[in-house]
């Protein structure tokens, strides 16, 4: 039974990893090894991480993408956190529907918003530029915000305010001074959640951006065409796009599951 | 004491002020341009036109699809069933495996627990070119395995590739899976389980009638969001096979990207398809958060 478990264990570790792991292998690969399965230990070469940065322009795109996650974080975070202050501790009518509500706006297919915001870009010239895309990623950040950070608001004890209150404090003076402080570890990993998904982004900036503004993920599509040539290089983009996401996901592991289920799950 | 909190967590100014700015904007960059989308998709306009030579045509778009004028449009919602039905499900039952396996006392649990972060953390675009490589029919690593058991698969061939795009899904989304039924069963109570020890109940009942209805919020939430993000995906299947070969994986969303973007420029059409999958993802985001609600009237969490 003991053997049996740590068997199924291995496995499961094993399934989740490979793939990153080959991956991270063939980005130190040359040409000829890249593509032969075959060869597990060789000697590393960094060519290919030279590559895309001389050849490729990635540097460029990181900055594209660095300014577009800063961006919307900010935004979103300004306008979330209010908000989710707002649902978390007034009492009116319909509130559970209007949380719902925002709550379905995370819901809606990429493919479906990025047809008007194309026109919209195309119109006022706004495609291919940072803000564009900033608005875009707000569309599914807000709503995501709002309802994490309600769930971490929600358990802090409304005494505290409203002992705040008697000592003079108003609201706003509670909000900062109470509730901030408090909720900051929580508001870091909102924060955090936002700078992953934004980052890892695909479809929306492949179709509003084309070259000045085009983010990390949509590079991909450089080796779409040129099959089976360059895999080293492509692996070691997908390392480069992949290795700030691991150490931000390292940073909010006690909050993953509520940042994945929206603070539904408070594990 | 607490007299004033009435005022301020009543106060109508207070609360436009709080969930005024954050509604706003939601509705400026997510109602308007729904809007805007279904006004196009009563148009014919083209990306090839200029947007004053656009003609409203009723429902002609809709009536495009639907008819089988378009005739990869029926196969390409029948591919997006398909794709969210067996993945979700595989995943369903894999996670629940997993987390099962994990909710015991074990040696390193929380380095193993770990692992199971990358494969959600991977950008999925890279997560397409990945497996891309390993798929490979001559030198991917898969077949090289499979190799040894005098096995060779062409992954990507019509008839494998909806499999393959699948298998790529719940490779990602799995631990995802695994992690939300892992912290349910982490949070039961004991009280029941040893109720149930004095009754003499058999394991089978147990889960049955104990350990389900208790995890339904998250079984609920886990459902919920794996079914709605893979009726939507388009980043994995575009990076791994651009809706091909033929359209053997050419889910609706990769179907509005074929009619708008690639080759034909049909705004108009491709909107009304766009429309289409936005109603399938709001019927069924709708029914799964009805179900939501009522699993979490009983607790506490939403």
């Amino acid at each position: 039974m003991r053997m049996l478990i740590a068997f199924l264990v291995a496995l499961t570790v094993i399934f989740c990893l490979f793939p990153f792991i080959w991956m991270v292998m063939t980005s130190f690969k040359t040409r000829i090894l890249a593509i032969d399965p075959s060869v597990w230990i060789f000697k590393p070469t960094f060519e290919n991480y030279l590559a895309v940065f001389t050849r490729r322009n990635l540097a460029m795109y990181i900055k594209n993408s660095v300014v577009v996650v800063v961006f919307t974080t900010l935004l979103s975070m300004l306008l979330a956190v209010f908000a989710a202050y707002g649902f978390a501790r007034f009492r009116f009518k319909r509130k559970e529907d209007l949380a719902f509500w925002v709550l379905s706006l995370r819901m809606l297919p990429a493919m479906s918003v990025v047809i008007p915001f194309f026109l919209l870009g195309r119109f006022l010239h706004l495609l291919d530029t940072h803000i564009l895309l900033i608005i875009v990623y707000m569309s599914f950040n807000i709503p995501f915000a709002i309802w994490m950070m309600r769930g971490f608001i929600e358990e802090i004890p409304r005494e505290l305010e409203e002992a705040a209150w008697v000592d003079g404090c108003t609201l706003f003076q509670g909000v900062v001074k109470v509730v901030f402080p408090l909720v900051m570890p929580g508001l870091a990993a909102t924060a955090i959640f936002i700078v992953i998904q934004s980052w890892n982004e695909f479809a929306l900036a492949l179709f509003l951006t084309s070259f000045a503004a085009r983010t990390v993920p949509t590079t991909i599509t450089f080796f779409l065409s040129v099959m089976g040539v360059i895999w080293g290089e492509m692996a070691s983009v997908g390392v480069i796009t992949t290795l700030p996401v691991l150490l931000f996901a390292l940073f909010v592991q006690k909050y993953l599951i509520r940042g994945l289920t929206f603070g539904a799950i408070k594990s | 004491m607490g007299l004033k909190s009435a005022d301020y967590w009543s106060s109508r100014r207070y609360l436009y002020l709080f969930v005024g700015p954050a509604i706003l904007s939601l509705v400026l960059i997510v109602i308007l341009p729904t809007i805007f989308l279904w006004y196009v998709s009563f148009t014919s306009y083209d990306l090839g036109m200029g947007w004053e030579k656009r003609a409203f045509v009723g429902l002609r778009n809709f009536y495009f699809l639907i008819s089988g004028q378009d005739r990869e449009f029926w196969p390409s919602v029948v591919v997006s069933l398909k794709y969210m039905v067996i993945s979700t499900i595989i995943e369903f039952i894999l996670g629940f495996a997993i987390a099962i396996l994990f909710n015991r006392k074990m040696i390193g649990k929380r380095l193993w627990m770990s692992c199971l972060l990358v494969p959600l953390t991977v950008t999925p675009a890279v997560v397409a070119l990945m497996w891309k490589l390993m798929y490979n029919t001559e030198y991917g690593v898969i077949n090289y395995i499979l190799g040894f058991l005098g096995i060779s698969v062409n992954w990507l061939s019509s008839s494998m590739a909806l499999i393959s795009v699948i298998i790529v899904d719940v490779w990602q989304w799995t631990p995802f899976v695994a992690l939300i039924l892992y912290a349910g069963l982490q949070a039961l109570p004991q009280e029941p389980y040893e109720a149930s020890m004095v009754d003499g109940a058999s394991s089978l009942q147990v889960f049955r009638y104990i350990t389900l209805p208790m995890m339904r919020p998250m079984i609920t939430i886990a459902i919920l969001l794996r079914s709605i993000d893979a009726l939507k995906v388009f980043d994995t299947v575009y990076g791994l096979t651009q809706g091909g070969p033929g359209n053997a994986t050419e889910l609706l969303s990769l179907h509005i990207y074929r009619l708008g973007f690639q080759h034909t420029g049909w705004i108009g059409r491709s909107s009304a398809a766009a429309i289409v999958l936005l109603l399938l993802t709001t019927a069924l985001s709708t029914y799964l958060l009805k179900a939501l609600r009522r699993d979490y009237k009983a607790g506490e969490g939403i």
